[in-house]
């Protein structure tokens, strides 16, 4: 089937530094992904639109500390509807040892630090989701 | 005597005679065909600072053939103060070094603060987590996970006395970084309420708060944002209600800093903190007040960024642009009224997360630009910007970086000693017009605020990351370290971070406590009133700081207000 890859970004709960996770979303769009933008969200908004809008891949931005508290829940209430094929990324500025936990511990697909380049996050998004279909 | 443009109609004396110029020009022409291989012609035309003002190969006098110093550039101190505000500069007075504190419970802070202190800072800077920035308390579910995150957590008046423990409110100068004009009206009330408690008068307190509504509405993207115009009455009111009442504080720093960092370049940052500067006068003299009450408490925030000669070009030229508007178009009389003063932190921005340690040089370097540049005050950002907030070895670093440039270089000791430069002066006149230009641009859009409503200034962030991205992608723009000259990415950064786990139980007591201990029919009341008077054009300060006096938390006024205004929806979405 050629569809389009759906992803639902989000910026995590009060977090405001928007410049980076909307950059994202436009390389994304223009790599030929279905990009919808929420804005601020908490879990249980984000969670529902994933479903409403069928998403395969959520993505999420934090820069301002919340990256624990807030990521796993997403990808906890996710598994609770039982859309574990939704792959969840996270994107920011947290300590290296965070990223590699919610990646370890907490079932977030991939953290992209600082300085990655878009390119690899096309990459990682892409071949995550081809990986289950 | 010198003579000005005002005084007659006499031709300004320029810096250089035209026969020099003459020959100069002739003789440039000559070097640039003679001397230069083809290859190197070749290269001009192809330089731009940062901003996109073109650069030469050399520049000569030529290139300023029109710059008066009697009018253009002036003595330090003396109008246009393009190359300062004061004729002593730092001879008389050193910047301040104020270095950020913030994280964790506001106890935590304290220590930061007095540590800061104890090692020779002279100005305290303090900053909120994000749901004190937004304005939610700390036990609100919308503020899960970001209690004492990235800057303290401060719920109350008993927040702010524990922040400011055996500090001496009438002794020191502080800057409370409140960015949204809702939060404005409340965090630095606070403040003003420990002084009273403790019997400092409010003629005695000094400090800034930023106050800025292109940060609620353009720079921050928010879970629930105020309209723009209720933002930019918040802000006004502030202005007004301090210039009054407060006047060693400063109620209003424009902010170009943050807007900077969101994505623009320097002549925007400049020109949109003006334009606010220019809304916020108009503003307040339609509520009855004169230019020069309020012009003097008026303040600056800019960014530097990595173009050095541009950044300080842009400092001395915003001063010159700030001079021109309050005196050719607000009429200033009072001599303060036409002086920009200014804080700059250095552009965090910049500072990659790859091989941290680089970036103590980004920082001195930027550093060096702002006191070159004539600044008022200084953060210099710390090494682990792209982790967390700073630990204290870190922060330390940026304090002995101000340390250094003060004491070590020499460059305190002559006033703007880049002057004269035929680079520097074409850059300053060039910004100069090109800030002015920028300003224009606004009002033809109907003023900053309809600007900021229209989505208008959205889209000019956007547009300004996109193109900057792609310059970092395509390595037109080099990163050391990132996409330039990279090192072994394997090795671990030698970083640690502060974490603050136990933030959010002690504020979540603290809050039930003071919920039980206070009057809470009191804080009705006062809350009562101040929801009433949302409606009318009456100055929502007073009515702010009965509340907090009264004990009223952050979280509760400033649902008040999204209740009472209603909220806007970010325009890019």
């Amino acid at each position: 089937m050629d569809r389009k890859i759906k992803v639902v970004m989000a910026k995590l709960g009060l977090d405001i530094h928007w410049r980076g996770v909307y950059l994202v979303s436009q390389f994304m769009k223009e790599a030929g992904m279905d990009v919808v933008y929420l804005g601020n969200k908490f879990p249980t908004e984000i969670v529902e639109a994933a479903i409403e809008e069928d998403a395969d891949v959520v993505g999420l931005s934090s820069l301002s500390g919340n990256h624990l508290a807030l990521g796993p829940i997403v990808v906890d209430m996710l598994r609770e509807k039982g859309l574990d094929r939704v792959k969840v990324f996270m994107g920011g500025v947290m300590p290296p040892d965070h990223a590699k936990r919610l990646e370890k511990e907490y079932g977030v697909q991939k953290v992209f630090l600082p300085d990655t380049p878009m390119q690899e996050i096309i990459d990682g998004i892409n071949a995550a989701v081809n990986n289950t279909h | 005597m010198a003579y000005r443009k005002d005084d007659g109609n006499k031709e300004p004396v320029c810096l250089f005679s035209e026969e020099h110029v003459r020959l100069i020009k002739d003789q440039y022409k000559d070097w640039f065909d003679k001397s230069l291989r083809e290859e190197d012609r070749q290269t001009e035309g192809k330089y731009f600072t940062h901003s996109g003002i073109p650069v030469k190969l050399a520049y000569t006098p030529a290139d300023i053939e029109n710059v008066s110093y009697i009018e253009d550039i002036g003595f330090p101190g003396h109008a246009p103060y393009l190359r300062g505000v004061y004729p002593n500069m730092y001879r008389g007075r050193l910047f301040t070094v104020r270095q950020l504190a913030g994280l964790g419970a506001p106890e935590d802070c304290n220590e930061r603060v007095c540590y800061l202190l104890d090692h020779g800072a002279t100005g305290v800077n303090i900053l909120f987590d994000m749901p004190t920035i937004r304005g939610y308390n700390s036990d609100d579910p919308e503020a899960e996970g970001n209690v004492g995150a990235c800057g303290a957590a401060v719920d109350s008046v008993w927040d702010m006395d524990a922040f400011f423990k055996d500090i001496d409110l009438g002794a020191v100068s502080t800057s409370i970084v409140t960015h949204l004009p809702s939060t404005s009206l409340v965090i630095p009330g606070m403040y003003f309420a420990v002084a009273e408690k403790r019997g400092t008068p409010l003629s005695k307190v000094a400090g800034t708060c930023q106050n800025d509504f292109i940060m609620e509405t353009c720079v921050g993207s928010g879970y629930e944002i105020l309209p723009p115009s209720v933002s930019f009455r918040m802000q006004c009111d502030t202005v007004e209600w301090i210039c009054k009442n407060v006047p060693r504080f400063n109620p209003i720093s424009f902010n170009g800093y943050n807007l900077r960092e969101a994505g623009t370049d320097a002549i925007a940052e400049v020109a949109i903190g003006i334009s606010n500067a220019i809304a916020t006068a108009e503003e307040l003299i339609k509520r009855g007040m004169k230019f020069d009450d309020f012009a003097p408490r008026m303040s600056f925030f800019w960014d530097l960024h990595n173009d050095f000669f541009e950044e300080i070009a842009k400092c001395r030229a915003s001063r010159k642009v700030w001079y021109k508007v309050a005196k050719e178009r607000f009429g200033a009389q009072n001599p303060k009224s036409m002086l920009m003063r200014f804080h700059v932190q250095t552009a965090g921005v910049t500072l990659p997360a790859t091989e941290p340690l680089n970036n103590i040089a980004r920082s001195a370097i930027q550093g060096l630009a702002a006191v070159l540049g004539g600044c008022q005050s200084l953060h210099i950002d710390s090494f682990d910007e792209a982790y967390s907030a700073p630990t204290e070895e870190a922060a330390l670093v940026s304090l002995r970086t101000q340390q250094i440039i003060q004491t070590e270089t020499g460059v305190c000791n002559t006033v703007d000693p880049l002057a004269g430069s035929y680079y520097v002066e074409y850059l300053t006149d060039q910004m100069v017009q090109r800030i002015f230009d920028y300003i224009s641009k606004i009002e033809g859009l109907g003023g900053l605020v309809q600007a900021v409503e229209s989505g208008w200034l959205h889209r000019e962030i956007v547009n300004y990351n996109n193109k900057y991205q792609e310059k970092i992608e395509n390595g037109q723009m080099k990163i050391v370290g990132v996409n330039f000259m990279k090192g072994d990415k394997a090795k671990a950064a030698p970083i640690q971070v502060f974490e603050y786990p136990e933030t959010y139980s002690r504020q979540k007591a603290k809050l039930e406590r003071l919920r039980k201990e206070r009057n809470n029919r009191n804080v009705e009341e006062a809350l009562s009133i101040l929801r009433q008077k949302c409606h009318t054009n009456e100055n929502l300060y007073p009515y702010c700081l009965d509340a907090v006096r009264n004990m009223a938390t952050l979280g509760e006024i400033e649902e008040l207000f999204r209740e009472e205004f209603g909220l806007w929806a970010f325009p890019l979405l």
